[in-house]
């Protein structure tokens, strides 16, 4: 079977673990299935549950400001850290990643950044719904052929719809990526399908 | 296609081509186009954000 990602070095021990992709593609869900499966995480739990991510969104505060300040990441090695993908380009070089980035239908990706915005009364870019999808898709077109150039990042992706349906063969794999230290029965059990309440319609998106 | 010419150290070039000829290569020119293009994809995208995600990104609370 071919590989599901791709393994440049053999240094493995304190790579930090990123979760990855555009903002409602179900990061918040896999930081939550590393850290049942027996991964440290980093958050703080600043930005803990609300309607739109039930289960805590899984972040740390300082990830907001890492335009400006990334010197944290030095102690995330052997942690998984959640990063939205725009924010990757940020990461310094010195360090070595592995990527666990989310992919999800985007309409339904674009309704639950929508629904998001409404619940917390922000405005988002003001661009229509068409004009975010091609934004995203030219974005993470972009990202992965940035992650494929750079020697210091291995990469996993990992659909969600794919997770909600067959959560332990996904769960393998992801432990797989990351050296079998986990428990996939335990990042399986977390899958709560009564979540995934954004399904893609039969739009024209 | 065309083609240009650069000058570079002998013994940097003599070093290319042994090692060219090792790691498979056809040739030393082949070797070094295939080092220069892939620094210059790594380096084709500048860091930053695009300005509408920004915008999208501080409204969902993901940057300040």
């Amino acid at each position: 079977m071919k590989s599901l990602f791709t393994k440049k070095t053999d240094q493995k021990n304190e790579d930090i673990i990123i979760v990855s992709g555009l903002p409602r593609s179900g990061t918040s869900m896999m930081m939550q299935m590393l850290e049942a499966g027996g991964l440290d995480i980093m958050t703080d739990g600043k930005r803990t549950a609300d309607d739109n991510n039930l289960k805590g969104y899984y972040e740390f505060e300082k990830t907001r400001k890492i335009k400006n300040d990334i010197s944290w990441i030095q102690d995330c090695g052997g942690k998984a850290v959640k990063i939205v993908s725009p924010l990757l380009y940020f990461l310094p070089e010195q360090n070595r990643y592995r990527i666990i980035f989310m992919e999800r239908d985007m309409r339904e990706i674009i309704n639950s950044q929508n629904k998001m915005l409404e619940r917390l009364n922000n405005a988002g870019s003001g661009l229509s719904d068409k004009e975010m999808i091609l934004k995203n898709r030219n974005h993470i077109k972009d990202i992965k052929e940035w992650i494929s150039a750079r020697n210091n990042m291995d990469v996993i992706y990992i659909n969600y719809n794919e997770v909600i349906n067959s959560s332990l063969q996904k769960s393998k794999e992801i432990n797989e990526f990351l050296e079998n230290k986990l428990d996939t029965e335990k990042m399986s059990a977390v899958i709560d399908r009564t979540l995934y309440r954004q399904r893609a319609g039969a739009g024209t998106l | 296609m065309k083609t240009a010419k650069i000058k570079i150290d002998k013994d940097l070039f003599d070093m290319s081509r042994e090692y060219s000829l090792t790691a498979g290569y056809s040739s030393v020119e082949e070797f070094i186009t295939h080092l220069l293009e892939k620094e210059l994809k790594k380096n084709r995208k500048v860091p930053g954000i695009d300005e509408d995600m920004e915008k999208q990104l501080q409204g969902l609370g993901y940057i300040e």
